[in-house]
């Protein structure tokens, strides 16, 4: 049809098909725009890295890192693995410490992590639980045992009750940050069609927020094996028993064997919770519109 | 205001939405004005106008999304009951978004059936839906053509296909109201027809009504009853116009 146009043979080729209007220019973004919230952090953490340098210096001797090191790697090897029975037992201990600890925490915590999220609760609540959440946070892990031994003594029990203090102060934080970011849109639809605040979030957010929250439960377990296996040095079940002994009678060889233990447990956990995170990212990645 | 709309509503039970002096203002910009609103029972109102020009907006403040900074919007989603605040409501309305707001991560039933939220308490949802409603949910899925894999998740669907999620969500509702903002605006001819043909049946045959954002003029003239164009630069340059003349008589003057 064109091609029996005249007009259309005869314009030049280098011409725009269409006419456009005069398009404006771009407009100029001042400097100072760009110094937004996280660009000046990452310029603070940078000059607090220069200062935190000039800060730090060793005790000045000359020391032979590599002797010293070599010399205390070889005590540990080859690892005694006669201690091999009793150390899964232990092992086994710790886990399940571990296990209860985590399960009770993410219990509490998703509770908490609701009045924690500034998008979901009134901001008086957020600050007293965050409050509280910090001042968890602030009491080492091995503190925590102390105190559970001083109560309930020197046993499992000691260890699931430290932990689980120990990882409300996390797990409730990371769920609370969890839900902030969450997309609140879903939620307020559901609310406008006469959903109730909780059914809003138990559709709204909840679907979405649940891989994350797996994914940090998932690594709150890793991180109470071995913590459990420390908190045993004051008594409160586990690992840390033996482990305290033989750093105490010097017998680093079956030291290395504990160590390789933990080391399975929480690189198999590791395998387990990369998994979880794949199968779900493969599922919500697919589009483009997302 | 309040009272002589009330009069308003006792004079014509078929009133569902009543607008009056609606204005709503982002920032020092008034996106409407003046805006005068009667919905009655059985009717599918166009809203139209370029982008940008506030029909998202507008829509949101008859639902109680937003709030108006003047005027108010009244509704009756039945004759019995007194009219009310939008916010008071919300279960009688069905909201298909221009962003549709789906739950990605959760599977088609599952969204399609969160339309009966508001009919249920938090208990009776807390452990999923009533089962005997699944069926009802699933068929809505595959009279839209997106029944294929009823397990399938949002985020495992085509754009078109979720849009038809959403419209199911709406239907399953079977809502007093229904607030769509261009609910065909991913589909194909065939389906953009099927869905308006829908939601002009639940207006027709039911006496919901419809307010619906749309661009096609080919679409609003063989659909809706009546539109409301907004204009992008002048707030209070809305108009009101009937696309069905033979309409006119049976929804009376007023508007
Ligand atoms: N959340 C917001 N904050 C600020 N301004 C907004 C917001 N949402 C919309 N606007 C502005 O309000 C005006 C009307 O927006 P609205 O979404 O109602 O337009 P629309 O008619 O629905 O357009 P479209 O056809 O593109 O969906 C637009 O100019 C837009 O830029
Ligand atoms: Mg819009």
């Amino acid at each position: 049809m064109s091609d029996s146009n005249p007009q259309e043979k005869s314009r030049p080729l280098s011409s725009d098909p269409m006419p456009r209007p005069h398009l404006p220019s771009l407009p100029k973004r001042p400097w100072y725009e760009r110094l937004n919230a996280l660009n000046m952090t990452l310029l603070i953490f940078l000059l607090a890295v220069v200062f935190s340098g000039f800060f730090v210096s060793g005790s000045g001797r000359s020391v032979n890192v590599i002797e010293n090191l070599s010399r205390f790697a070889q005590d540990f090897f080859p690892p005694d693995w006669s201690v091999l029975d009793r150390t899964a037992a232990a092992l086994l201990e710790t886990v399940v410490i571990a296990i209860l600890a985590t399960f009770f925490a993410i219990v509490v915590s998703l509770v908490l992590a609701v009045g924690a999220a500034q998008n979901l609760a009134p901001s008086w609540v957020v600050i007293s639980i965050r409050m509280g959440l910090n001042m968890i946070r602030t009491v080492p892990s091995l503190i925590w045992a102390v105190i559970a031994v001083v109560a309930v003594g020197a046993n499992a029990v000691a260890g699931v009750i430290a932990l689980t203090f120990y990882s409300i102060g996390y797990l409730g934080k990371f769920f609370s940050e969890s839900f902030e970011s969450m997309n609140m849109d879903v939620a307020r639809s559901l609310r406008g069609i006469g959903a109730d605040p909780l059914q809003a979030f138990q559709y709204g957010i909840w679907p979405h927020a649940r891989p994350m929250i797996w994914s940090h439960s998932i690594w709150m377990l890793e991180y109470n094996i071995r913590s459990a296996s420390i908190i045993g040095y004051v008594g409160a079940g586990g690992l840390g028993l033996q482990l305290h002994a033989y750093q105490e009678y010097g017998q680093y060889d079956r030291f290395a064997t504990v160590l390789i233990c933990i080391l399975v447990v929480v690189t198999s956990l590791d395998f387990l919770s990369e998994w979880i995170r794949r199968r779900i990212k493969r599922r919500t990645d697919r589009n483009l519109s997302h | 205001m309040d009272s002589i709309d009330k009069i308003a509503y006792q004079a014509d039970e078929n009133v569902v939405i009543s607008a009056r002096g609606l204005g709503f203002r982002r920032g020092e910009r008034w996106i409407f004005r003046g805006l005068d609103l009667t919905v009655r029972k059985g009717e599918f109102i166009a809203l139209v106008g370029p982008s940008g020009a506030g029909k998202t907006t507008l829509l949101s403040c008859l639902c109680g999304l937003l709030q108006p900074q003047e005027g108010e919007v009244w509704v009756r989603p039945n004759a019995v009951a007194n009219p009310q605040q939008p916010r008071a409501c919300r279960r009688h309305f069905g909201i298909i978004f221009q962003s549709l707001n789906l739950i990605s991560n959760a599977d088609l039933l599952t969204n399609v059936q969160c339309g009966r939220l508001g009919r249920y308490g938090f208990l009776r949802t807390l452990l999923g839906f009533p089962g005997n409603e699944s069926c009802e949910a699933y068929q809505l899925l595959a009279d839209l053509g997106v029944g294929a894999d009823p397990y399938k998740w949002v985020s495992e669907m085509s754009g078109g296909e979720q849009q038809r999620v959403a419209i199911a969500r709406a239907l399953f509702q079977s809502p007093a109201l229904y607030f769509a903002d261009e609910p065909v605006s991913n589909l194909d001819t065939y389906y953009a027809g099927r869905v308006l043909g829908l939601l002009r049946q639940q207006a027709s045959q039911l006496g919901r009504s419809v307010c619906c954002v749309l661009h096609d003029p080919s679409l609003i003239s063989r659909w809706a009853d009546r539109t409301i164009a907004l204009h992008p630069d002048d707030p209070s340059a809305w108009r009101m116009r009937d696309v069905r003349p033979q309409a006119k008589e049976l929804q009376g003057a007023g508007l």
